[in-house]
């Protein structure tokens, strides 16, 4: 039995499309993204699931359940965590009180432990509580009552690296552990980090379904050259080469064989030399028309780097010279899958 | 699962709860407004003025709307200056207007994604939402007779028992009314700031039309009004109970709270 099964799931706010026609199937103990940029439907298609919004045609079901039946969909969420993006929670309560009311309604079976594991201060009025604080009081809601089934809006928005990293660890635990998760992101690093597939929500539609290692092994190589001679832009201009910048370094994305790359290489001189994979951007690049979801574009290199956990990507080529990274560790979820 | 509260008991006592502190504070301003208009009247009444005589001239939609029957004995001028207005208007308006928040303010603030997260039935969010107001109702019509009461000795008047409880007691379904209109309110409406403002000024526009039609040939035609069915100077001056009205408030109250599950049940949460 799939943990998710969307079919054509349709839902309009009177004459304004929130998601049209979106089908797919999260599997038990998969780990689904949605990506999009904000207004693509991830939101709608989560909330629509939940019941919180009745589809305008379609169906879908959550472990087994009808999910736009009220009680098939009560019963469904018996084993149901979800993490709103922007969680509305009481201010003017503290995180205990909250916690309280949430367990009497959902369950607490590791709610001690969780709140440990994330150090949250329960006694804390909420509306007092940092942005990070707040979204881990949401995080130990969603997650106390050892669901089945995870539904995670944009998840770790509001949360620093460390953290990212520790609620990684988290669901890949429970993921261990038999969840299923459905996760949305507008920041691929994220997904890609975590989930086995990634749907594209373009415009409320499904775009694409891929798996993340199709695209990895789809996207080619990032190659970044510096070398002695003067250039001549015209000697990489070739079959295989793309998305070609040439300055004091030159680099491009190789779609080609090894010793292609390498027999370009020969005539020159290198003072510097780096391939990575290319980061899951370029690979994704159809299906936005050149806009990239996320913020910036991690295939322009060295911006922002350390800023946040899951966008530390080519640190390793920069400074030492004539390094030829490869594999994963660079590809720019570095925070995630090891 | 058998181990974990009916969801509509959980949600109702976090409700009240979190409304305790509002709940005393309320409670407390209401019994110093009561005490405050006792103090007056013992100068009043010395006074020599004819203060029946006086208030016979005002307009009769005026007299109706505000009961005036009597100022000039306790009974009346507790009626009239206190519960008239206070008890009858003011609460009510209030705990409309407090209630037509409930449902509408926590869709809006996303409060209501998590709360149905948990396997819990939207019924159950109406229904808990609803008792979750029932404590300050009680909390409100339980402090203040025992002030009513000790405020009239001390001002060096007496006044029965029976009368003092009698118009709490009736109070209660019409205040419940009063929620349940805000709730049914706060399903229908999906802006919280406009809920608010259509149960309060709906329940003062009944209020009204109540007042003007018992003046008018059309006096059965007010008995739309929560209003027409608790008559707080009746009971203080006169020591009639209108157990009907009681039941007709409540049975409105049922029926509104059925109407709020009914509409909510597979409403959008437009978050």
């Amino acid at each position: 039995m799939p943990a998710i099964e969307c079919r054509s799931l349709t839902k309009y706010y009177g004459g304004v499309r929130g998601i049209e026609d979106v089908s797919f199937t999260v599997e038990d103990g998969e780990v689904f993204g949605f990506l999009g940029p904000n207004g693509a439907g991830k939101t709608t298609a989560i909330r629509t699931l939940l019941g919180f919004l009745s589809p305008t045609s379609g169906r879908a079901t959550l472990l087994g359940h009808d999910a736009t039946d009220p009680s098939e969909s009560r019963a469904a969420r018996e084993r149901i965590g979800y993490l709103p993006s922007d969680p509305g929670l009481d201010t003017d309560r503290t995180a205990e009180a909250f916690l309280d009311h949430q367990a009497a309604l959902r369950g607490s079976e590791s709610r001690k432990a969780l709140v440990v594991r994330f150090g949250l201060d329960e006694s804390r009025r909420i509306g007092d509580l940092s942005r990070g604080n707040r979204q881990k009081v949401a995080l130990v809601a969603a997650f106390m009552h050892d669901p089945d089934l995870l539904l995670l809006d944009e998840p770790t928005s509001g949360l620093d690296p460390l953290l990212q990293e520790e609620f990684a660890a988290l669901v890949r635990e429970r993921v261990d552990d038999g969840a299923s998760v459905l996760l949305s992101s507008h920041v691929l690093g994220e997904v890609a980090a975590l989930c086995d597939r990634v749907g594209v929500l373009r415009e409320g539609r499904l775009a694409a379904v891929e798996s993340v290692e199709d695209l990895r092994s789809r996207g080619g190589k990032q190659v970044r050259v510096r070398v002695a001679e003067d250039l001549d832009r015209d000697v990489f201009e070739v079959r295989g080469a793309m998305n070609l910048r040439v300055g004091e370094t030159v680099s491009f994305t190789w779609t080609g064989e090894y010793d292609a790359l390498i027999d370009l290489l020969d005539g020159f001189t290198i003072h510097d030399l780096e391939v990575i994979d290319a980061p899951l951007e370029e690979a994704f690049m159809t299906f936005y028309d050149g806009d990239v979801p996320g913020p910036g574009r991690r295939g322009e290199g060295r911006e922002d780097r350390g800023a946040s956990g899951i966008r530390r990507t080519h640190e390793a080529g920069e400074t030492e010279p004539s390094t030829l990274v490869t594999g994963t560790e660079a590809d720019g979820v570095d925070g995630g899958k090891r | 699962m058998s181990d974990r509260t009916a969801p509509w008991l959980a949600i109702a006592r976090y409700e009240a709860a979190g409304g305790a502190r509002g709940s005393v504070v309320l409670t407390g301003l209401l019994s110093g407004f009561l005490l405050l208009f006792l103090a007056f009247f013992p100068s009043m009444s010395s006074a020599g003025i004819d203060l029946d005589a006086y208030v016979e001239s005002f307009p009769p939609a005026f007299q109706e709307a505000f009961g005036i029957m009597s100022i000039s004995t306790i009974e009346g001028f507790l009626a009239v200056e206190f519960y008239q207005f206070a008890w009858l208007l003011m609460v009510g308006l209030y705990l409309a207007y407090l209630s037509g928040g409930t449902i509408a303010g926590d869709v809006t603030s996303g409060r209501m994604d998590l709360t149905l997260s948990a396997p819990v039935a939207r019924r159950d969010v109406v229904l808990g939402r609803f008792l979750g107001l029932v404590p300050l109702v009680l909390l409100l019509n339980a402090v203040l007779p025992v002030v009513a009461y000790v405020g009239v000795l001390a001002v060096g008047e007496t006044i029965g028992v029976e009368r003092l409880v009698a118009v709490h007691v009736l109070a209660v379904p019409y205040h419940l009314c009063c929620v349940a209109l805000g709730i049914a309110v706060s399903t229908l409406v999906s802006r919280a700031g406009v809920a608010q403002r259509v149960a309060l000024g709906g329940l003062f526009a009944l209020f009204m039309f109540d007042s003007l039609a018992a003046s008018s040939e059309y006096d059965w035609a007010g008995s739309i009004s929560p209003t027409a069915h608790y008559d707080p100077s009746v009971v203080l001056v006169n020591a009639e109970y209108d157990a009907v009205g009681a039941a007709v408030l409540l049975a409105v109250t049922a029926a509104l709270v059925l109407l709020a599950m009914l509409r909510f049940r597979r409403v959008d949460l437009a978050g």
